[in-house]
């Protein structure tokens, strides 16, 4: 498999694309997908994973540590929760900070909005009296302060665009193993029964203060932009509600 | 026996690899462990073998045939059980004991190749036939070592045992291999004196020398000197079936697949 450039000429691993794509639960599963795709490991119908014998290692930090959690058959689901939730998959997310790709969520806070009304009303009313103009700015800053920030930058997004799920592990990468691709599951690409696929955690839609790190925050599920018409198409409703707004559940 | 004759080339069913079993071509009938299966709970794998229409055999390690306690009915009506969910023609079991004294032994323990020794295991074997609702074949161990006072050879043995309980023959060649390079007994020899027209199916397996033993692991690749000894059984006879083993550090599927393949080339050299 080769490791996708995107339009942008930001060279991306699978894992990081997933992570960009869906947080580190979806980094996860795109480890286990390359793993399974290189035979590395194989799945049961009980949906325990264990390793192939004598077929090789892992590629990157998170699929070595991944395989070297497999000395006895663990749950497909349970090997990518502890894979997201490993300190490989923070070392991932460090470098995809130090690449300005994601930065630390801020959450939305709720009553956002009164800062911008707030601030509006001042705005009118330092049409008479200008020295009000200094908090109306102040109100304004605490309105976008307080809308909160994606934790994909801009870069990011634009380091997916383009990435398509040429092959089943990018295609995991973009959409988890509990999504769905043209009329059909993602699971199914690697003949896992619907039962193991859905031994993966559904993204946790309750918002965190956390920056994503944790797969509870944002297992599998939820994350940046490409919550779009197309980028979850997962049917799990892991990008649907507004599950994955502007505040900090992504990353 | 009727709705044998012909299983082809299979492979032990194992929960580990059960999507493996499933989706390789070439497996044409499986075997699962008896004591791993529960009546009324089949996995769902075994059922959706069953539905291709994939013969089922089951295998059972803990009848203790050749000892000297009383057989565990319990055990053997578990067995027929399970043959009767699978609807399998028959079921195998050991020519071993695994337990004495109450105490298990964890392992299939060679039986002494005495006459008293045959009296109790043709006791066991008709007891066993006679609450079984399918025919009983019995396998061939590995020893690693021999009981002193031997009186029959391993083949003269097994030919009095199915000679006096109509039973049927499970040869397992990696366990022949593993015999002749650990205790010197001669496969041929073994071959010439068994009635080979009582063959049920062939056992293969890999397995490991370790210094001057050589280990029946079912957990390594199958030797190109066990498939010589299932050369010689082919040159003999057409083995109703063949059937590849392997317990543990499960290979790639490609892996699995090409020793399916190498068992069946075996086979068919033999059948023209
Ligand atoms: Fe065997």
């Amino acid at each position: 498999m080769v490791t996708p450039t995107t339009s942008r000429a930001t060279v991306l691993s699978p894992e990081e694309i997933g992570f960009l794509t869906a947080g580190p639960g979806r980094a996860a599963e795109t480890a286990l997908a390359r793993l399974l795709d290189a035979g590395v490991v194989r799945v049961a119908r009980d949906g325990r994973v264990s390793p192939v014998h004598q077929s090789g290692g892992g590629v990157t930090v998170v699929e070595t540590r991944m395989l070297g959690r497999l000395t006895k058959p663990v749950q497909f689901g349970q090997v990518v929760q502890a894979s997201a939730n490993s300190l490989e998959m923070r070392v991932l997310q460090q470098g995809l900070r130090e690449r300005k790709l994601i930065r630390n969520p801020r959450p939305r806070m709720r009553l956002w909005w009164i800062f911008l009304v707030i601030g509006s009303f001042l705005g009118l009313a330092a049409l008479t009296e200008p020295t009000l103009l200094v908090g109306t700015a102040a109100l304004f800053g605490a309105s976008w302060w307080s809308f909160g920030a994606r934790p994909v930058t801009r870069a990011g997004r634009a380091a997916l665009e383009g990435v398509t799920g040429d092959d089943r592990v990018l295609t995991v990468a973009l959409h988890g193993f509990r999504g769905r691709v043209g009329g059909r599951n993602v699971g199914d690409l690697f003949e896992l029964p619907q039962s193991v696929v859905n031994t993966v955690p559904r993204k946790n839609r309750k918002r965190t203060d956390n920056d994503g790190a944790g797969y509870g925050s944002c297992g599998s599920g939820c994350g940046s932009s490409s919550c779009g018409s197309s980028g979850c198409s997962s049917g799990s409703s892991s990008c649907g509600g507004g599950g994955c707004g502007g505040g900090g559940g992504g990353d | 026996m009727a709705g044998i004759e012909d299983l082809g080339v299979g492979i032990g069913w194992r929960p580990e690899i059960d999507l493996t079993v499933e989706r390789l071509p070439g497996v044409d009938f499986v075997e699962v462990v008896a004591e791993n299966l529960h009546i009324g709970h089949l996995p769902e794998s075994v059922a959706l073998l069953l539905e291709r229409g994939v013969p089922v055999l089951p295998h059972a390690v803990s009848l203790s045939l050749g000892g000297a306690d009383e057989v565990d009915l319990h055990r053997v009506e578990h067995l027929g059980a399970v043959a009767e969910a699978v609807g399998a023609p028959m079921v195998s079991d050991h020519v071993c004991f695994v337990r004495a004294g109450g105490l298990d032994s964890g392992h299939l323990m060679p039986v002494p190749r005495t006459r008293d020794a045959l009296d109790v295991l043709v006791a066991n074997v008709k007891l066993a036939q006679a609450n079984l609702p399918v025919p009983l074949a019995l396998e061939n161990v590995a020893a690693l070592l021999e009981w002193p006072d031997g009186e029959l050879s391993e083949g003269q043995f097994l030919a009095e045992l199915v000679e006096r309980t109509d039973c049927w023959l499970l040869v397992d060649v990696a366990n022949l291999y593993a015999n002749a390079r650990n205790i010197g007994t001669d496969p041929e020899r073994f071959l010439d004196e068994i009635p080979l027209e009582r063959l049920a199916y062939v056992h293969v397996a890999g397995g490991e020398q370790h210094g001057d033993i050589y280990h029946d692991t079912h957990a390594h690749a199958v030797l190109p000197e066990v498939l010589e000894v299932l050369d010689e059984l082919c040159s003999r006879v057409s083995p109703p079936g063949v059937l590849l083993e392997r317990d543990d550090n499960y290979p790639s599927d490609a892996e699995i697949e090409a020793e399916l393949a190498a068992i069946r080339a075996v086979v068919d050299k033999h059948r023209g």
